[in-house]
């Protein structure tokens, strides 16, 4: 089409521009197998990958139907490379099959002997397989499962799953829907995901995962583990589903440091499984405790490594991740599309803020210039303790105390990295602070003083980074951070965008110290949210007032 | 005279630059007579090369006429099985190119030959035709049918698959076990004379029975060009633009981006030349792209000469000045510079990486990689895509198949042809597997590729999209204007329709470099963007323009340090002072521009008493000065300018003018060369000398040093003799087509002792030889003569020694026929005519004591250097080497 929104480009990336009026249209078309990458105000950039092509091939998409979609939409020529490629790519798929065969259980099956040839000849499959049945099917051990579909995905001849799963001990769950109704989108979400099987949810911070969470358990009405991150989000999960289905509190148990309970419904945290004691996961018998039909993880960006290697063992199971920002600073997004699933669902940010279903927020950088004094100090301190020195500059004190008069009335949280810095902050700002010392049942008092209004500000360490559900919070400052993480600015945005009764918008204030490595990494960090379309107004520290 | 002498000379002049063109090699050096042009034209190599050039319907019509021996132009289409009047032109016209080239030519009853010589490069069975030698056994047994086929009709079963299995050739077959049916059936046949038991294990079937069953014919259908390209899809023409106009870009990009990276850091020369494996690391990391096709840019450059070797004393590859020139272009003209070259460079970048025959790998840009047949290749390869319908993406099998169709005898690797078009999807040249416009241009003699290249470029867009992440998006091929701001103010994140740019602090602040200020830089991003430019974009901006320039660099050569403030202040200002460029930096420090040496003496002259110091603060005490002049070198490595060099004069010498006037050139010689030889008595003895011939330069120098040599014996003392000289004349490859050892009683005193004589002079320079004087050649006949011996080139020459008239003659058995040559030239193409035709001729020998001997010969080939023929009067066969052949005749001359 001469004049259609998408312009396809050699390195595999998608340009839309969502400005024309065939955008939405094109956007559809496109989601099953393009990566989205970028969303900002007047292009979004998806990429083409290889695992992007697979799943496209797995949800039933054949490259005839990829490549006459770039064709319709596309503006310019589509680079016949590209279209080869893509043919290419896609053919590998599904050459390989892992069936369920009655006789000799779990085995990879192949419809091309050269392919099972190459195959079985890596290094990489060594161990995983077991006896050669023929030149088209080998015997691969139930417990290799998840590995050799890892395996099989690197060396680029991804496996079809067609060993279906476990389908677990029934247990009655429903979800509750007095007064409340599923979003459009979580129920397309939920729909996505028992439809694929297995896989990840990404849906921004406030949209509501918990609630995907509670909708697939009662589709998939069987005992469930939830994976989290910590124990106060344990207990937001247990509160939630109480609240919102069937299950009450005697079926829900808690598996976490402070409790080890197994019931049909079971909470643990991702620390107590990983914990070692004498080189041993002591509580691994959790996760064949019962024969689960359904495992959730929650946070799924932050699964720890060796959460990934437990998983690779519970390929029978029906898995499900949730997350609202799913780039991990170790570059291991594809092992959780391996072993988890593949991205079932995907809601850029700006169009549920469209919706209304999260608040606006409106993100400012607000830049301190240092005094003379300390740029020397900065100038001539160790390199590795430039950043700390630049974040916890002690002008940001000055600059979180006019912006936080400047919200009165409002609920504001100040997050910082730095003990010190904060401290500090809590004698400034005489507010209460919660850091990794405060003990469990002071933060549950401090959140709920802090949720009913009764405090209006609230200083936090990084342990409110997330999970924590603080719905009336309008403005965060956000005072220091760990480097350039991008998922964690995307976080502490999310601590704040619960839709406010009144369509408020939330204000998210970053305080960067000008010309110092805390500048940099504050650009890094603000590249995930950048992309989904917030856009940065920076402003500096002397024109604050200016700023509405 | 030669049947195929004789034809060519009754060429037209037209027909002799028809040949000439086709058959380069004959044209250089250029021959002198159109004798030697017979003989080279018969010679194995320059058959060889002919035969590897022609396409496989040409190369059918010529075995067919070896394989019937003689046959008229109207039998040729129905030998080869055409039928239909398509096939019969078709046919026609590859039989007019066939003698075009002269590898068949039609004698004087207009009856085709094969050239002397082409029937041996067809191997044992022609066209699978056995030799006649087993039709008289077979026709003994056939009895009174003489139709095979009628013969056949009896045959027991199983008969007719054996006779089926050797009819189209190979005609030799393995006999089976007695007893066998197919045995009983072997059996018969030879029993009926269809086969012929060649030895108790094998059979053949021959030729005349062959050829009665196949109805006359040579093959079974003409040898019809491959029609893949039909089935092949074709690509749209907007596609192909699009694919040609990013790919021209991209390779444009890359060689301006080698440009810039090696003026700054130009990488090393290696010492075999080329350029390192680490360097060329270096330089894919800088181009972003793989090491492969960093090798093929490189190369790309090297060809189309905007990189060379400076041949310092420690070289380096830089850019040339070319670069510039270059570099001015638009983008279609700098496409086109690139394609052109790309099109005519005789390198093979394909093959960087790879090892050598001594096991090292080959460097890009290493003398080695040179390949005259490159060039050809590609061209062959392009014309394939050209002759293809408009847009049709043929792939590399259909391309090998075309070309094993177009030169069946040198099918080119298959991996070489990959590695083209390989090379040809980079360049623009080829786009989803089809030719694009600009590369039709670029073979298309008289087009513009430039043109063709900048009318599929998308027009230029002026806008650009401006987001809050910092990144900007061309939804199009940017404008000039446009594309330079992005040069200068952005990073460029992904290319193709559209154009995506990130502008970052490093970025922005290149543009400040160059001159621009915040706020010009942001009324330009105004004028094209769409909407306002971002908040975050903008502060990036007006962010950098703050800090640029906060620290500032100047250039000084030394400086003044004291820790008095007035009297560095009155030094400031002091007007004697002036020329030392003196300036106050801060109180206590001036900085100069005069060097540290001028400043001390300058100061000291002024009464102060100033010391140098370190940049330690150490006092130095600096000593006088000398200088010293680096040794250059200028000689070292031009290699690759005169390779060029050599590659554009072989180009020259197959232009059309050049050969035009070659053609009347050799006729005048011809005949001169003929008036020159008549007189000689035919019972002089002729020494021949046949070299392997050679076309290097040389070939066309006078033949001094070889008469001069010849000379030698004489000025020994009259030594030698035709015994001696025969040695000698083989070893000092002594001078001229007839340079004659003109020799006589008279001179030098011995029995046959010669004398060097330039070649058409006759016997005026016979006397001139005997009076001490060096021979030279006359100028009407530049003969070709080796002036070293060792030199491995085809050329001839010959040595006449003349026998004193008195000498012992043997008996002749008859008279020397009046159509018998001496004439070296000419005797070798009788020679192979007669091998050609098995025909009986008289060959006067020389033999070891220098007597020569008539003898009565059927020559069987003429290879080498030496004859291999048969003497069927004492039933024996000989090889003799052909410079002791005198004359030959034929014997029977009609």
């Amino acid at each position: 089409m001469p004049n259609g929104p998408l312009i396809v480009q050699s390195d595999k990336t998608l340009l839309l521009e969502v400005d024309h009026d065939q955008a939405d249209a094109c956007r559809r078309a496109i989601a099953p197998f393009a990566e989205l990458e970028r969303a900002p105000e007047h292009v979004h950039t998806y990429r083409l990958t290889p695992l992007g092509l697979w799943n496209a091939r797995a949800a039933g998409h054949d490259a005839e139907q990829v490549v006459d979609v770039l064709l319709e939409y596309s503006r310019y020529p589509v680079p016949h490379a590209l279209l080869v490629d893509v043919a290419e790519t896609m053919s590998r798929y599904g050459r390989l099959q892992l069936v369920a065969d009655p006789v000799h259980g779990l085995v990879l099956h192949a419809l091309d002997a050269a392919v099972m040839a190459e195959v079985t000849r890596s290094k990489r499959t060594a161990g995983l397989l077991g006896a050669q049945l023929d030149t088209t099917d080998v015997v691969v051990h139930p417990s290799e499962r998840g590995h050799l579909k890892q395996v099989l995905l690197k060396l680029g001849w991804p496996a079809e799953d067609l060993a279906g799963y476990v389908d677990g001990e029934a247990h009655p769950i429903d979800l509750e829907q007095n007064g409340w109704h599923l979003r459009p989108y979580q129920e397309q979400a939920v729909a996505g995901f028992w439809h694929g099987g297995s896989g990840v949810v990404v849906l921004p911070c406030g949209a509501g995962k918990t609630l995907v969470g509670a909708g697939a358990m009662a589709r998939s009405k069987t005992t469930t583990l939830i994976l989290v991150t910590n124990t106060v989000s344990a207990r937001q999960w247990r509160d939630e589903l109480v609240k919102r289905t069937t299950l009450t509190e005697d079926e829900i148990g808690e598996y976490s440091g402070a409790r080890k309970e197994i019931k049909p419904v079971t909470i643990a945290t991702y620390q107590v499984l990983t914990t070692k004691r004498k080189g041993v996961y002591t509580h691994l018998e959790l996760l064949d405790a019962r024969d689960w039909g359904l495992i959730l993880y929650d946070e799924v960006h932050l699964l720890p490594a060796p959460i990934f290697r437990m998983t690779a063992d519970l390929q029978a199971r029906r898995r499900l991740g949730l997350t609202a920002t799913l780039v991990r600073e170790d570059g291991r997004e594809d092992e959780v599309f391996s072993l988890i699933g593949p991205k079932r669902f995907d809601a850029p940010w700006k169009d549920i803020e469209a919706q209304g279903y999260i608040a606006p927020a409106e993100c400012v950088e607000v830049r301190l210039t240092l005094p003379d004094s300390e740029r020397m100090t900065y100038a001539t301190a160790e390199p590795e303790e430039k950043y700390r020195y630049a974040a916890t500059a002690a002008g940001k004190n000055r600059v979180v105390e006019r912006l936080v008069a400047k919200h009165a009335g409002e609920q504001v949280l100040v997050i910082g990295q730095y003990l010190d810095q904060l401290h500090e902050l809590r004698d400034h700002l005489g507010a209460d602070l919660i850091t990794g010392e405060t003990t469990v049942r002071e933060r549950q008092r401090l959140f709920d003083a802090f949720r009913s209004g009764e405090i209006s500000t609230l200083i936090v360490s990084k342990v409110a980074n997330f999970s924590i559900d603080l719905p009336e919070a309008a403005v965060a400052i956000q005072v220091s951070g760990s480097f350039g993480s991008r998922q964690e600015e995307a976080q502490r945005l999310g601590r704040i965008m619960r839709p406010k009764g009144d369509g408020r918008t939330a204000h998210f204030y970053t305080v960067v110290a000008r010309d110092t490595v805390d500048q940099d990494f504050a650009a890094h960090r603000q590249r995930f949210l950048a992309e989904q379309g917030y856009a940065y107004t920076i402003v500096d520290a002397e024109d604050l007032d200016s700023v509405a | 005279m030669s049947p195929f002498t004789a034809h060519l000379r009754a060429r037209t002049d037209d027909e002799l630059v028809a040949l000439l063109r086709a058959r380069p090699d004959l044209a250089s050096p250029s021959p002198s007579t159109l004798s030697s042009l017979a003989v080279r034209a018969t010679s194995r190599t320059s058959l060889e090369r002919a035969l590897a050039s022609v396409d496989a319907a040409v190369l059918q019509v010529v075995e067919a006429v070896v394989a019937l021996g003689a046959v008229t132009a109207a039998d040729v289409p129905h030998a080869v099985g055409a039928d239909g009047p398509d096939a019969v032109s078709f046919v026609a016209a590859h039989l007019a190119g066939a003698t075009t080239r002269l590898l068949v030519f039609p004698d004087d009853d207009g009856v085709l030959r094969a050239a002397p010589g082409v029937a041996e490069l067809f191997g044992a069975y022609p066209a699978g035709l056995a030799p006649d030698t087993f039709d008289a056994r077979a026709a003994e047994r056939a009895g009174l049918e003489p139709d095979p086929a009628a013969r056949l009709a009896d045959a027991p079963p199983g008969a007719r698959s054996v006779v089926d299995a050797l009819l189209w050739g190979p005609p030799v077959g393995l006999a089976p076990a007695k007893g066998t049916p197919a045995g009983a059936a072997v059996g018969w046949l030879v029993e009926h004379g269809v086969l012929v038991a060649v030895d108790a294990r094998h059979v053949v079937l021959p030729r005349s029975a062959a050829l009665a069953l196949r109805g006359g014919r040579t093959h079974r259908a003409p040898s019809l060009p491959p029609t893949v390209a039909q089935s092949a899809p074709v690509r749209a023409a907007e596609t192909l633009a699009a694919e040609a106009a990013s790919a021209g870009d991209r390779i444009v990009r890359l060689v301006a981006r080698l440009v810039r990276t090696w003026e700054q850091q130009p990488p090393a020369v290696l010492r075999a030349g080329g350029l390192g494996v680490r360097e060329l690391k270096r330089t894919a990391a800088a181009l972003e792209v793989d090491e492969a096709t960093t090798a093929f840019v490189v190369e790309l450059a090297g060809a189309a000469g905007l990189v060379a070797d400076d041949g310092e004393e420690a070289p380096s590859f830089v850019p040339t000045v070319a670069a510039d020139e270059w570099h001015a272009r638009e983008l279609p003209g700098r496409w086109a510079v690139l394609a052109r070259a790309w099109r005519d460079t005789a390198r093979t970048p394909w093959l960087v990486g790879s090892r050598d025959d001594r096991g090292g790998v080959i460097a890009a840009l290493d003398p080695e990689l040179q390949r005259p047949w490159a060039p050809r290749l590609r061209a062959a390869v392009l014309r394939v895509l050209a002759d293809a319908p408009e847009g049709a993406a043929i792939g590399v099998d259909a391309v090998v198949e075309a070309l094993r169709w177009r030169t069946p005898r040198a099918v080119p690797p298959r991996q070489a042809v990959e590695a083209i078009l390989d090379e040809a999807v980079q360049v623009g040249v080829v786009g989803a597997g089809a030719l694009t416009a600009p590369g039709r241009a670029l073979v298309t003699p008289g087009s513009d590729a430039a043109v063709a290249f900048e009318a599929g470029l998308p027009a230029g867009v002026d806008e650009i999209l401006l987001q809050g992440d910092l990144t900007g998006i061309v939804p199009g091929r940017p404008g000039t204007a446009l594309e330079e701001l992005i040069d200068r103010a952005a990073r460029v994140e992904s290319r193709g329709g559209a154009l995506t740019v990130r502008f970052t602090p490093e970025s922005v602040r290149r543009a400040f470099d160059q001159g621009s200020t915040a706020d010009g830089l942001l009324a330009e991003l105004a004028t094209f963007a769409r909407g306002r430019v971002p908040q975050p974009l903008e502060y990036l901006v007006r962010d950098a323009a703050r800090r640029h320039g906060l620290v500032r660099v100047g250039g000084a050569s030394s400086y003044v340090r004291a820790d008095d403030p007035a009297l560095l202040a009155g030094l400031a200002e002091d007007p004697r002072l002036a020329g030392l460029g003196l300036v106050l930096l801060a109180p206590t420090v001036l900085a100069a521009q005069a060097g540290v040496r001028e400043l001390l003496d300058a100061l000291r002259a002024r009464g102060l008493a100033p010391v140098a110091e370190g940049p330690d603060g150490q006092v130095l005490h600096v000593a006088p000065e000398v200088r010293r002049v680096s040794r250059r070198s200028t000689l070292a490595a031009r290699r690759r300018a005169e390779s060029d060099a050599l590659i554009n004069q072989a180009r020259d010498a197959t232009s059309l003018e050049r050969l035009r006037a070659l053609v009347p050139h050799l006729r005048r010689a011809e005949e001169a060369a003929e008036a020159a030889v008549a007189p000689l008595p035919l019972a002089t003895g002729v020494h021949w000398e046949v070299r392997p011939e050679g076309d290097g330069p040389q070939a066309a120098h006078p033949a001094t040093v070889g008469a001069e040599r010849t000379v030698g014996p004489t000025r020994d003392g009259g030594a030698g003799g035709a015994t001696r000289d025969a040695p000698h004349g083989r070893t000092a490859g002594s001078a001229g087509a007839l340079s004659a050892r003109a020799a006589g009683a008279g001179i030098g005193g011995s029995a046959g002792a010669g004398a060097g004589a330039g070649a058409g002079a006759g016997a005026g320079a016979g006397a001139r030889s005997a009076a001490g004087d060096l021979a030279r050649p006359a100028v009407g006949h530049p003969a070709p003569a080796p002036p070293d011996a060792r030199a491995a080139v085809p050329s001839l020459s010959a040595t006449r020694t003349a026998q004193g008239a008195d000498l012992a003659r043997p008996p002749s058995p008859a008279p020397p026929s009046p159509a018998g040559t001496d004439d070296p030239a000419s005797a070798l193409v009788l020679l192979r005519e007669a091998a050609a035709q098995k025909a009986l001729v008289w060959v006067e020998l020389v033999g070891s004591t220098g007597a020569p001997q008539r003898r009565l010969l059927r020559p069987v080939r003429v290879d080498g250097g030496r004859l291999r023929a048969v003497d069927p009067q004492r039933e024996a066969e000989l090889t003799v080497a052909v410079h002791r052949i005198a004359s030959v005749a034929p014997a029977d001359p009609t």
